[in-house]
């Protein structure tokens, strides 16, 4: 039995803070109300001036199991998501060898199942080896639990594949998650086109190789009758693209943004930092301004990471041979808040909304919220403390990210799965 | 104020350009009075670790080592078909334990050489990083300019050629205007990109460009082997459209322009063999003085120095407050 005193309670649907206890018994909410008489036995925690909300959701995650475990496992890329007060969370399937198919897909579930103390699932590739050529076996994925089928880390670069896989597995109830970006024009360096790759002296990837395949993606879904979900948005005219086509109504399109896609430039490359090397890139200050608008507009239902873990090693190398990607569970929630709520620009409602209930939607997974009768999936969260993103502090096994040593304000104090606490902060 | 490392032009100050080319022209100066050596690097190490193959910057990088008494050491990279970064790093931490006093490097990266900057105590000079900087070549091609042009703030010069793949346009241009040259842009449009520096006229017409009235004509060499992808249809044609020709020629003597090519040339592309005896055709003044300047450059960084951090915009940003907005 927990009771949490006056915390006050985020929902999707209102951008007041409803100040309340909440008694928890058995991991499920069992009470809602002020002043509530405190049960015999229950563990008090007064959260007077904290944010009581439900659990994050990150559809977008690279946990490198199998083949990469000196990058991430799935043990430190969940404890990585706790840290960050992420509860669930989707694996792209670019590991090695690829989640291309029902035994591969099931020996990650399985390795999950004990390595996790969150949900973990995971998306299939929709090509063999994501290769682009043939397709996988899709339909034995399906039967594992896999709803989201993409080539991430690389387009599908032959749009004749890529319709049959849709025409093909629209059937069984799946959709298609597409990284966009025409390799003939991005070439092999993740930094966008324009001032800054020109001064760095680096080729560039045009916006426009990214809003190409947003457009083509969204198209053959439509002729397919497939659900379409376009990755990591990074440009206005992506945004644009989408804002066009849902307006339309006559294709299902999703779409999500990541917090660094809203939050930097190509210009923090600077001095050829490869902490800001990421695919897509990073684009402009027009380009941020863009997507936060969509963002608050629902252009984008909702915010994914995009973590991409890398050893010290690889990204300690010059900016042309560091692989790209950057770090996010332990830093996207308090980031969040430090750039966007606690300044105003948007409200708690819209993070709940968009990173713990839409991506659940897109999984077809029940949503959490803060009500009588739900089963506890919670994060207690500090808006008046800081958190320090020293290397002790993060979960993830990797620390590519500019955040590093980075003091944010905001703070995940604790969370709770079911009858679990997850994470319990010591200053509590 | 010491500097441990020449990296790119971008950070140097006008003092320092003003320095270097000062010390330069003494260098020169005791060259062609027969002395051959004098003492200042006596005791040093010089390696030069270059990636990419040039004859031209590293016999001339060599030779100033040498004028000054240094030793020099030349890492043998060539034979080894590994240049990716990861092996690059193995490499520096080799250096660093050899204690070599300074390391010229050349690679096709760009950041490289800062990269070995930041690991190293040795003074490191960028001898060219892929279409990043090549600052001596800036250097050199600026201190021929000013023999010709003692002020040389008000003139105008144009680079022509492949300005997209080119660390020289980069570099030279940086460091003219900082010496206040006016500095224009000319070539196909496929190799001039429309989002240079906004303080650079960008030209994609001869003619017009002709009409801006420069007072040299710089060519690029067109990096035939660089062209991953076509950006234009034939080297005839290039000519045609953006290389000095016999009759480009004519015009040009009639105007009394200077010619500059940082070299080596590809005749008949960017220019026509007519050029290489024109009076005002600078190239081999360019050659020559490569050699002052880098003694210069030797001569005036301080190996031994702190590491240098890598900038980035958050770093730069951090001041006082311990929260960061970006
Ligand atoms: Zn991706």
């Amino acid at each position: 039995m927990l009771l949490l005193q006056n915390a006050r309670i985020a929902s999707e649907n209102s951008p007041v803070l409803l100040e309340s206890d909440v008694l928890i018994v058995e991991g499920k909410i069992q009470d809602i109300g002020s002043k509530l008489p405190i049960p015999e036995g229950a563990r008090v925690i007064d959260a007077r001036g904290r944010v009581l909300l439900p659990g994050m959701f990150d559809a977008h995650v690279h946990f490198r199991a199998p083949g990469f475990e000196n990058k991430e496992t799935i043990t430190t890329g969940s404890e990585a998501a706790i840290n960050g007060g992420i509860t669930g969370v989707v694996m792209m399937p670019n590991t090695r060898p690829a989640l291309d198919s029902a035994t591969t897909v099931a020996t990650v579930l399985e390795n999950a199942k004990d390595r996790s103390r969150i949900p973990v699932y995971t998306s299939g590739c929709v090509t063999k080896n994501r290769e682009g050529k043939e397709l996988a076996e899709i339909e034995g994925m399906r039967g594992l639990g896999v709803k989201m089928l993409t080539d991430d880390g690389d387009t599908t670069n032959d749009p004749a594949v890529l319709l049959r896989a849709m025409q093909y597995a629209t059937e069984f109830g799946m959709f298609f998650a597409s990284h966009c970006e025409v390799p003939e024009l991005a070439g092999p360096r993740a930094l966008n086109e324009g001032v800054m790759s020109y001064r760095l002296g680096i080729k560039g990837s045009p916006a426009c190789a990214e809003e190409i395949i947003i457009d083509r993606d969204i198209r053959l879904a439509r002729a397919a009758g497939a659900h379409v979900h376009i990755q990591h948005v990074s440009s206005k005219l992506g945004m644009e693209t989408i804002r066009w086509w849902k307006s339309r109504g006559d294709v299902k399109v999703t779409a999500e943004v990541a917090p660094h896609h809203l939050l930097f430039t190509d210009e923090h490359i600077g001095d050829y930092d490869t902490n800001y090397k990421m695919n897509p890139p990073l684009r402009t200050q027009a380009d941020c301004d863009a997507l936060l608008e969509g963002l608050i507009a629902g252009v984008f239902d909702l915010i994914a990471t995009d973590h991409a873990p890398h050893t010290p090693f690889e990204k300690a190398q010059d900016f042309i041979s560091a692989p790209n990607g950057i770090t996010g569970l332990d830093t996207a929630l308090v980031s969040l808040h430090h750039f966007f709520v606690a300044p105003g620009k948007f409200g708690w409602d819209l993070v709940v909304k968009r990173y713990s209930a839409e991506p659940r939607r897109l999984m077809s997974l029940p949503v959490p919220s803060i009500a009588v009768g739900q089963s506890a999936d919670c994060v207690l969260f500090d808006t008046e403390a800081e958190t320090t993103f020293t290397r002790e502090f993060m979960k993830s096994k990797s620390q590519n990210t500019p955040f590093i040593d980075q003091t944010l304000k905001g703070r995940v104090d604790l969370v709770i799965l079911g009858t679990e606490i997850l994470l319990e902060r010591e200053e509590l | 104020m010491a500097r441990k490392d020449l990296l790119d032009i971008a950070s140097l100050h006008r003092e320092e350009i003003e320095f270097l080319l000062d010390q330069s022209t003494s260098f020169k100066k005791l060259f062609t009075h027969s002395v051959k050596k004098i003492p200042a690097l006596e005791g040093k190490s010089v390696l030069m670790l270059f990636y990419e193959a040039s004859t031209r910057t590293h016999s001339s990088f060599e030779v100033a080592a040498k004028r000054l008494s240094a030793e020099v050491t030349n890492f043998d990279v060539a034979h080894s078909s590994i240049t990716k970064g990861e092996s690059v790093r193995e490499t520096i931490e080799t250096l660093q334990a050899m204690r070599t006093d300074y390391i010229v490097v050349r690679h096709s990266h760009p950041g490289l050489p800062g990269m070995i900057a930041r690991q190293t105590t040795a003074s490191v000079i960028n001898a060219g990083d892929g279409a990043h900087e090549h600052p001596t070549q800036a250097l050199l091609d600026a201190f021929t300019i000013r023999e010709k042009f003692p002020d040389p703030r008000g003139i105008k010069v144009l680079i022509i050629g492949d300005i997209l793949h080119s660390r020289v346009a980069r570099s030279t241009s940086t460091l003219l205007q900082k010496l206040g040259v006016e500095v224009a842009y000319l070539g196909p449009g496929s190799l001039v990109p429309k989002y240079v520096p906004e303080s650079i006229r960008r030209f994609t017409d001869y003619e017009a460009a002709m009409a801006w009235a420069p007072d040299v004509v710089y060519l690029l060499r067109v990096q035939l082997e660089r062209q991953d992808v076509q950006f234009f249809p034939s080297v005839r044609e290039y000519h045609r459209v953006y290389g000095i020709t016999n009759t480009r020629l004519a015009e040009i003597r009639d105007r009394g322009l200077y010619i500059m090519h940082p070299g080596p040339v590809n005749r008949g592309v960017e220019l026509c063999d007519a050029v290489m005896d024109y009076e005002r055709c600078l190239i081999t003044n360019q050659v020559e003085n490569g050699i002052s300047i880098r003694m210069a450059v030797l001569d005036w960084l301080t190996p031994g120095g702190e590491f240098p951090k890598q900038e980035s915009y958050v770093a730069r940003q951090r001041t006082g407050s311990a929260l960061l907005i970006p």
